[in-house]
């Protein structure tokens, strides 16, 4: 109440002042009527009043007193005078605002990412109140795996858990958008779908169940083809030549999924009800019911699964269950853990770098001792000594903020063009108001981490009679081994990710992905001919060496992986069913890819759809099952029944380096039909690009393509997110060891300057230069081994953190920490060299005559 | 407390306040005009009293303070204490 008193009469305009000199002088007024009622002159009135009255001014003065701000006032003179101690120091404020500036800006840009992803995902209302109910198989080690409609229907039904429950399938259409063949994206969903994530059609409705061919527009579809026009509502959509009805619009905020053009009715036909495991491609999205927590959900749907009969549903043993997680896991993804720990990384950075600047106004404090004593001699208080010590940091930490901000505002426009795998939404990722105030109360709140340690010790000093020089040594010792453990941690972490990085990159994929463009189209509908026709065009293209048909491309985003059996061979009962990926290609995908044929004859043309059906293997087949066998002639059963291999060729890895395993099987398209989806691979000299999209436009004007991009480009973004870790914590590792080096310098320094005359001393009493240098190098180096130590075991805990992360290098890997240790040692050794060697050639002389 | 006593009469300008105080005192109090504005000051910041700009009986502007419910209840507990000292002074002096 009485802050918010003064508050308002700070702000009040015109000022309250002028109220109070109006008020002061009719108050003398009304006494000069007064003497003059009693019988007065005028003059002698107006002598008289003023006499009575007193001195205005002091009277206007003291009334104006009690309004003051004392505190905010004084805390302005002490701002002043920091920023004007910050300007006689500016090397040390610059380092200072700039380690606080990178800290801040680190952790502001990761949490405003995590904002996105994990703590609002999506910026979606309420989605912390969804969950993903995913499938798991341990039997043939599947994790999060779509639904079939048997689990749909049953966590509908579980109406205790759950408020509301929807299920969506991915969908793809072509149409015409702007008079160009293109392909929609969409969902198809049922009618409680929109209602799990809390959104309300911008226009018209959303679906009913007795809907069918209905369709729902994206925002952005919406006003890209319709012109944002109302009267869309009714008309119809032709998504593969069927006529949808529009009915209603989404806002333009649900952006999920990211790409999402259009939504249309799902029907599940009986079956897909009550098969289990039955055409499993439906994703389930339910509300959590108002106070159930998701573990309990989870509960929930545990225990109605493991008391299932699963015998009569042909899954006993299978390990077959349903795991209920929350919706930030389902759009974070494989993404989540290397957020976590970026923000970890920057966190430490920004830790160290407090202990830093901590040090440095350490080093600073003992300068100040002085001028610290007189002020309190003179009558300062305790609490003004240390508002205002606090209020010099605080500004430091404060111009770090601002800086910090920036940088983070910078760093999140490039990470918004990054191309990740599973990470298109980080195009959503801004720097909003919420997370600017975070960063600056971060930067705040760590002045006064910084501020205090040093603050206090310097009050202490000051008012203590012994000086605690040795305290002081303490407190920068505590800070030095703090920070060297932290920085050695994230070394070790850094180059446990660094080296699998580089073990990753030098994979080879099995083929050759230079020079290799790749594009998918969509099928055209009652058009015989098309792939012929296609296959004709891109050869004629100019510098076109060879071109094939494929589905999927490899590191196009999409696989085919099955069950297999083999002829004649029965699987252990111990052993996990046999997975496998198939291929369906054109005969020349083997030779465009440069895929070697080690055995037996490649996919040719007279494998036709009369003919037996045919496929090829890949050596790990052969390695896997028939290693002392001739396996041409055995028969394989994947798709489509028993299908003779003809042929072996090389391993390659098609969805990701890091893992090859799975047995892979090439199928013929012209045995085996393709999907509507159809990509193309072309080996070209010169970019291919413009010439897949007119070969393809010549074959079938009505042929939408997509997602060109080169093969090396799809690699590269398949290790997205390794580089980026690896950089990033690379670019976290480097700046942490050079604060701790500049940290145990800084003290080093400190420590030999103030022993001078000592060193002097010593030096003149016949202390060989070698002593001295050995004794300020292993006193300085102390804090430095204890800090290495406390790493050592810091990193041997945090690295499980990264373990899932690594590829051919073991966690405990004694290079690594070897390596990182030394490197650590070396650079500290560096540090304390410079104060020692100066200390040891200190002249005897000099050091006694500057006293 | 004396200042917030006479604004329950009314509100009233710092003249008027003044000269309520020197009068019903029978001239024994005069608050001087050094320690009134000050006082009144502390009022207004701690939302004991309000003020503003009125008009006086002899047509003059004037600036009005009003005592506000907060200061009621403050008078009365500085009453009360007012009030206790003043029997416990007394009880000193008779036991005298």
């Amino acid at each position: 109440m009485k802050l918010w008193n003064r508050l308002r009469y700070w702000t009040r305009w015109p000022r309250p002042d002028n109220d109070l000199a109006e008020e002061i002088r009719l108050h003398r007024e009304m006494l000069e009527e007064q003497f003059v009622r009693e019988g007065m002159s005028r003059p002698q009135a107006r002598t008289a009043a003023a006499r009575e009255f007193g001195n205005a001014t002091a009277v206007a003065e003291k009334s104006r007193e009690q309004w003051n701000l004392q505190w905010l006032a004084s805390a302005l003179k002490d701002l002043r005078f920091a920023w004007r101690l910050a300007r006689r120091q500016p090397l040390l404020s610059a380092a200072a605002v700039l380690t606080i500036a990178f800290g801040v800006g680190a952790n502001t840009a990761i949490v405003s990412v995590l904002e996105t992803v994990l703590l609002n995902p999506l910026g979606l209302r309420h989605a912390d109140r969804v969950v993903v109910a995913r499938v798991r198989i341990d039997k043939i080690h599947m994790r999060h795996v779509q639904t079939s409609g048997v689990e749909f229907r049953e966590i509908q039904s579980m109406t205790d858990a759950f408020s509301a429950v929807g299920a969506e399938e991915g969908r793809y259409w072509t149409s015409q958008v702007s008079g160009e063949p293109t392909r929609l994206l969409g969902q198809g969903v049922t009618p409680e779908f929109f209602r799990v994530f809390g959104v309300y059609p911008a226009l018209g409705r959303f679906f009913a169940p007795e809907d069918r061919q209905s369709v729902v527009l994206s925002y952005r579809l919406w006003k890209s083809q319709f012109g944002g026009d109302p009267s869309a509502i009714g008309r119809t959509l032709v998504l593969d030549g069927t006529p949808y009805r529009i009915v209603g619009v989404a806002p333009a905020d649900f952006r999920f999924p990211l790409a999402n053009q259009v939504w249309t009715s799902l029907y599940l036909d009986p079956e897909r009800l009550h098969r289990r495991g039955y055409n499993m491609s439906l994703w389930v999205f339910a509300r959590l019911k108002d106070g159930v927590s998701v573990a309990q959900a989870a509960d929930r749907v545990n225990r109605y699964m493991t008391g299932l009969n699963m015998e009569a549903e042909g899954y006993a043993g299978y390990g077959y269950g349903v795991e209920i997680d929350p919706f930030s896991d389902y759009v974070a993804g494989n993404l989540q853990r290397p957020l976590w720990l970026l923000s970890a990384g920057a966190l430490v950075v920004l830790l160290i770098g407090c202990a830093n600047v901590a040090g440095l106004l350490l080093t600073r404090a003992a300068g100040r001792r002085r001028e610290i004593a007189i002020r309190i001699s003179l009558g300062a208080s305790r609490a003004q000594i240390l508002r205002q010590l606090l209020i010099e940091s605080l500004l430091l930490a404060g111009l770090g903020g601002v800086a910090g901000l920036l940088m983070a505002a910078v760093a999140l426009r490039a990470a918004t063009k990054l191309s990740v795998a599973g990470g298109d939404w980080i195009t959503l990722v801004t720097l909003d108001h919420r997370m600017m105030l975070y960063g600056f109360g971060l930067a705040l709140a760590s002045g006064l981490l910084f501020g205090l340690a040093p603050a206090l010790q310097l009050l202490r000093e000051s008012s203590a009679s012994s000086l605690t020089r040795g305290e002081r040594r303490r407190f920068q010792d505590v800070f030095v081994t703090a920070e060297v453990a932290g920085a050695f941690v994230l070394v070790v972490v850094t180059v446990l990710l660094l080296r699998s990085l580089w073990a990753v990159e030098s994979v080879r994929p099995g083929f050759d992905d230079a020079h290799l463009t790749t594009a998918y189209l969509m099928k055209p509908a009652n058009d015989a001919g098309f792939f012929n026709r296609l296959r004709d065009e891109l050869r004629a293209g100019p510098g076109i060496e060879s071109a094939a048909l494929t589905y999927p491309v490899p590191f196009g985003g999409g696989e085919l992986t099955s069950t297999f059996n083999i002829r004649n061979r029965e699987r252990r009962p111990d052993e996990p069913e046999w997975h496998g990926e198939a291929y369906i290609v054109s005969p020349e995908y083997l030779h465009t890819m440069r895929i070697p044929l080690l055995q037996g004859r490649n996919l040719e043309d007279r494998d036709t759809a009369e003919s037996p059906l045919v496929c090829l293997v890949d050596s790990q087949v052969a390695q896997r099952f028939f290693p002392d066998q001739d396996l041409i002639g055995q028969e394989i059963g994947m798709y489509k029944g028993w299908a003779r291999i003809v042929g072996i060729v090389g391993t390659i890895r098609g969805s990701t380096l890091e893992d090859g395993s799975r047995p892979v099987v090439y199928y013929s398209r012209a045995q085996v039909p393709f999907f509507p989806e159809v990509g193309i691979v072309v080996r070209s000299s010169v970019p291919a690009v413009g010439i897949i999209r007119q070969a393809v436009r010549r074959a079938n004007a009505s042929v939408p393509i997509f997602d060109i991009e080169s093969m090396e480009d799809r690699i590269g973004e398949s290790l997205g997110i390794r580089r980026l870790l690896a950089v990033l914590l690379s670019v976290f590792g480097s700046i942490a060891l050079v604060l701790a080096a500049v940290g145990l310098y800084g003290v080093a320094a400190h420590v030999v300057a103030e022993r001078t005359n000592e060193i002097g001393v010593r030096m003149a009493l016949g202390a060989r230069p070698g002593q001295i240098l050995t004794q300020f190098a292993t006193q300085g180096l102390r804090a430095g081994i204890i800090g290495l130590a406390c790493g050592l075991a810091a990193a041997a805990w945090a690295q499980q953190w990264v373990t899932n992360m690594l590829f051919k290098v073991r966690p405990f890997d004694p290079t690594t920490f070897l390596a990182a240790a030394a490197g650590v040692m070396g650079l500290l050794l560096v540090a304390v060299w410079w104060p020692a060697r100066r200390a040891s050639r200190i002249d005897p002389q000099r050091a006694l005559h500057y006293e | 407390m004396l200042v917030l006593k006479t604004l329950t009469r009314g509100s009233n300008h710092g003249y008027g306040i003044a000269q309520h105080i020197h009068r019903v005192s029978r001239d024994a109090l005069r608050i001087g005009e050094g320690s009134l504005y000050p006082a009144l000051q502390r009022l207004l910041i701690n939302g004991w009293a309000e003020a503003e700009w009125g008009i006086t009986e002899t047509n003059r502007k004037a600036r009005y303070y009003k005592i506000t419910a907060a200061g009621r209840k403050q008078l009365a507990s500085e009453a009360r204490t007012f009030n206790f000292l003043v029997a416990a002074i007394a009880e000193v002096m008779e036991s005298a």
